[in-house]
């Protein structure tokens, strides 16, 4: 393949707040109808009847992982993956032949603010899809058995991705940078190994609520039979007595100097990067000159760290860069992977980069070139039912509004050289930053030393 | 990469559907041009985008020792010039134009994926024919992107235990057919493959009778086709390129590999020759992979993973290939777990469905989840030009995608039975272990 694909979270970060608008004629988003339910649930929907299919989305606020109290790191995925292993009229076995037998796919996860539910099916399908997904979301049974072979499954899983460094290096990432943080509660075989299903009913009964629920539907389905499914499955979820519990997160921490982590793996034949920095809020005002200029960057083929580690010396086959973003903040991250041998080669050249972006900026016409690529790639990032539905649910998450894209496409179209540059200036890190990297440190230990004094860890110590 | 292709065969083979209103056969507009260019059209006009997907009949099927991974190495070196276009200038005209790009290379083809607004159709056909007949290969660049294919190989292969598995089984399996090497090609290889070599592999197989071009989005046919005949047709069409001979012979034993390597778990697969995508065999065994291996409720998953315990999850299939391949079952097993009961487990399983078959409810679960994925994957201009441009060239002819569900609803249940007894015998399997050594525990 000629280039990497992308993580699943990335694109999903980039359709939604990268989220780029084009030409400004056509709304990028058809506006859903707000339909609320007697229990006060708010669902978007949009009818689509090109395909007998029909998608669901559902984000629940503040029952994302981190919302987990320090030490029980891994219950908000632990409570979520057990929601569809059991309820009140269905064991797991059940719910899963109910949905293979269909074709139809239901899972809930844990992201950092929100647990999201989706759901998609044939439009045959849909009403029993609902009912099996009202009955997880509302009556999850939390057995003892189903409690233990999960969460022996996850540590398990934990353990095997640590045999991918590209992979591993991420959670690396995210426990050095954000550790302390809520955004740092990063599941480990050790911290799961401390959680009871009694934890796990307690957070379930603390943080899924309807009162912090969002859900969007769209595709081959009528009105008023939506309503009426909609009424029969989540109608009766009642909100708890009492009020809900935080769902503020703290400001997200800035790094002073350089905070340096080495994890060895001694088989590995390559070392993985990632450095990462602070970067800014979702839907912060800054979102369309940060986007063009990290397009230029490292976000996108013929981006300057792509061009320099990857087009012209071959270091490497993928290096991108990125902005994460989350209600209190955000951050930069910019990563890639060569042979142990070169690994300091590579990041003189990323350290020359940051430091070009700032001091000289881009070209017009390479910035007119970020413009139109953000622009041309938007539409199909909204192509589907299930993306749709998606964006509903996080515009309204985030309260962005959803003539949000076209504004946001506009504000693309308008954004200048100097934007960029003064974007590159604030937001591409010089001094202040958190590098991890995964390798074969015997290799890579010698060419580190420069860079100052690492933390080193091996790849076999328990947890990130 | 080649994961990824394989996935997406194995849906599009299990993807029967009766079709949409939405999308019927007579939408595709087909065209040959003279020099042997087949050109399929769709028109769709729900985002303002266009999918341009061209379809190469290579791959590493086609390959020999020494130039094994060549074909994919081409598809690198398509990005990296022509005599009109500078390196790298395929990606910044396109960008520039608000469109981006991906390739990928599987055994049996090789295909360029354009996605890009619809005013920049012209010029986007303009660089895909140029392409097709004039690659440079600047000596610098060629080197430097044989760096970029080595990396990829670590990262796919080398530092990823399952992927090198893969590849051991895979080789232990196929002794004579090219699908013995994965597409990736050996890293000596990747490392000493000539300028030379590589030019004449690229003038055999880029040719217009080689090629299959599929258009799909927001463009009205009749215009596109002028552009596709102003950039195409002064193209000549070459040698057709020679067939590939070899037979794979019969397994007459059960093999297996041994993969020892520092790891936190250990891997398992356990593979075994299977049909082609038409032969009369291949949808039987397409059925059976799903109320064998798709989903939580799947016999397998229910066995390794819910009741034994002895698994993280599991996965695997046949694939749709124009030469016979090979039916997968892969396994990632928990960190500890005996690998010699995973096989067991399995050997019972597949001993049941040898002397009783599936359930008729299974046989419907499997047409559901046909039916499902073939709607799921028409959403997008991408999808559809990806399943119209595969079918077309597995089975040379694309309007295949309209019936196969319909071939699928025909299969008699009791032939996944005696499909199963033929493929799932002892001589014909080999299975491979990856365990844990050294560091790691």
């Amino acid at each position: 393949m000629k280039t990497p694909i992308l993580k699943p979270l990335a694109v999903a970060l980039i359709a939604v707040l990268a989220a780029p608008a084009f030409a400004a004629a056509a709304s990028q988003l058809p506006a859903p109808e707000k339909i609320v339910l007697k229990n006060g649930l708010t669902v978007y929907y949009l009818k689509n009847s090109d395909l007998p299919v029909v998608s669901f989305r559902m984000f629940v606020r503040g029952a994302g992982t981190a919302f987990v109290p320090a030490g029980e790191e891994g219950v908000a995925g632990l409570t979520a993956a057990l929601m569809t292993k059991g309820t009140a009229k269905m064991d797991a076995d059940a719910i899963a032949e109910a949905l293979d037998f269909m074709g139809a796919s239901l899972s809930i996860s844990a992201a950092d603010e929100y647990a999201q539910v989706s759901g998609d099916s044939l439009a045959q399908h849909f009403p029993r899809l609902m009912e099996i997904a009202a009955g997880c979301l509302t009556g999850p049974s939390f057995k003892d058995e189903e409690f233990a072979k999960e969460r022996a499954r996850q540590v398990d899983s934990l353990k095997s991705l640590k045999d991918n460094p590209g992979a591993a290096v991420r959670s690396y990432f995210r426990k050095a940078y954000f550790d302390g943080h809520p955004l740092g509660r990063v599941a480990a075989d050790s911290s799961l190994g401390k959680i009871t299903a009694q934890t796990v009913r307690g957070f379930y009964a603390r943080h899924f609520r309807p009162d912090r629920a969002i859900a969007a539907v769209v595709g081959d389905i009528e009105r008023d039979k939506l309503v009426a499914l909609l009424e029969a499955t989540l109608g009766p979820w009642a909100n708890p007595a009492g009020a809900a519990p935080s769902d503020a997160i703290p400001p997200l921490p800035r790094p002073k100097g350089k905070t340096l982590v080495l994890i060895d793996k001694p088989d590995a034949t390559q070392a993985y990067f990632v450095l990462g920095a602070p970067g800014y809020a979702m839907g912060d005002k800054v979102t369309p000159q940060a986007t063009v200029m990290n397009t230029l960057w490292g976000g996108r083929f013929t981006s300057w760290l792509n061009t320099e580690l990857r087009i012209k010396r071959g270091l490497t086959y993928g290096a991108s860069s990125n902005f994460l973003t989350w209600a209190p903040g955000g951050i930069f991250q910019a990563s890639s992977y060569t042979k142990n041998d070169k690994l300091a080669e590579m990041l003189d050249i990323a350290f020359g980069l940051l430091a070009k972006g700032g001091r000289e900026g881009f070209g017009a016409e390479e910035v007119e070139s970020g413009r139109n690529y953000i622009q041309g790639q938007f539409p199909p990032t909204l192509e589907t039912n299930a993306s749709k539905a998606g964006a509903y649910v996080r515009l309204a998450f985030y309260r962005l509004g959803f003539d949000y894209y076209d504004k946001y496409l506009t504000a693309i179209g308008k954004v200048t050289a100097a934007e960029a540059k003064a974007a590159a200036a604030a937001l591409l890190p010089q001094n202040d930053y958190v590098l991890v990297v995964v390798g074969k440190a015997a290799d890579i230990r010698p060419q580190l030393a420069k860079y100052g004094t690492w933390q080193e860890k091996k790849i076999t110590d328990p947890g990130f | 990469m080649r994961k990824r292709i394989a996935l997406a065969l194995l849906v599009l083979a299990a993807c029967a559907a009766s079709l949409p209103a939405a999308f019927r056969k007579e939408d595709v507009k087909v065209h040959q041009l003279a020099n042997g260019l087949r050109v399929l059209l769709v028109e769709d006009h729900n985002i303002p985008n266009i999918a341009l997907y061209t379809f190469f009949r290579v791959g590493s099927r086609n390959e020999r020792p020494g130039l094994t991974g060549v074909s994919h190495f081409c598809e690198h070196m398509m990005f990296n010039g022509t005599a009109k276009v500078g390196p790298g200038e395929f990606d910044r005209r396109m960008e520039f134009r608000g469109g981006s790009n991906n390739a990928y290379t599987a055994d049996d083809m090789t295909v360029y994926t354009d996605w890009f607004p619809a005013a920049a159709l012209e010029a986007m056909i303009e660089m895909e024919a140029d392409r097709m007949q004039g690659l440079a290969f600047v000596p610098d660049v060629l080197e430097s992107e044989r760096g970029v294919v080595a990396s990829e190989r670590r990262m796919s292969v080398e530092n990823n235990n399952d992927g090198i598995l893969n590849e051991n089984v895979r080789a232990t399996a196929i002794m004579a057919h090219p699908y013995h090497w994965d597409v990736i090609g050996w890293m000596s290889d990747i490392l000493g493959w000539r300028r030379d070599e590589i030019m004449a592999y690229y003038r055999t197989y880029y040719a217009p009778n080689n090629a299959i071009l599929v258009v799909v989005g927001d463009f009205e046919p009749a215009k596109a086709l002028d552009l596709i005949k102003k950039y195409y047709e002064p193209i000549k069409a070459s040698t057709p390129p020679p067939p590939v001979t070899t037979v794979e012979p019969p397994q007459m034993g059960p093999k297996s590999v041994l993969v020892r390597k520092e790891a936190q778990a250990p891997s398992y697969m356990a593979v075994w020759h299977a049909p082609n995508a038409k032969d009369a065999d291949f949808l039987p065994l397409s059925i059976l992979a799903k109320p064998l291996l798709d989903g939580e409720s799947s016999r397998l998953y229910r066995r390794l993973v819910r009741e034994e315990q002895l698994a993280i999850h599991i996965g695997g299939g046949v694939q749709e290939s124009i030469d016979p391949f090979l039916f997968s079952i892969y396994v990632k097993p928990r960190p500890g777990a005996d690998l010699d009961k995973i096989d067991r487990v399995i050997e019972e399983e597949l001993a049941k469905v040898k002397a009783e078959g599936i359930t008729p409810r299974e046989f419907e679960k499997a047409m559901n989840g046909v039916r499902s994925n073939f709607y799921m994957g028409l959403q997008t201009i991408s999808g559809k030009a990806n399943q119209i441009g595969s079918y077309e060239l597995l089975y040379g002819d694309f309007g295949k995608l309209f019936t196969i569900m319909d071939d699928y609803a025909a299969v008699k249940i009791e032939r996944v039975k005696e499909v199963a007894a033929k493929v799932f015998t002892e001589n014909n399997k080999t299975v491979g272990k990856l365990v844990p050594e050294g560091g790691a525990k």
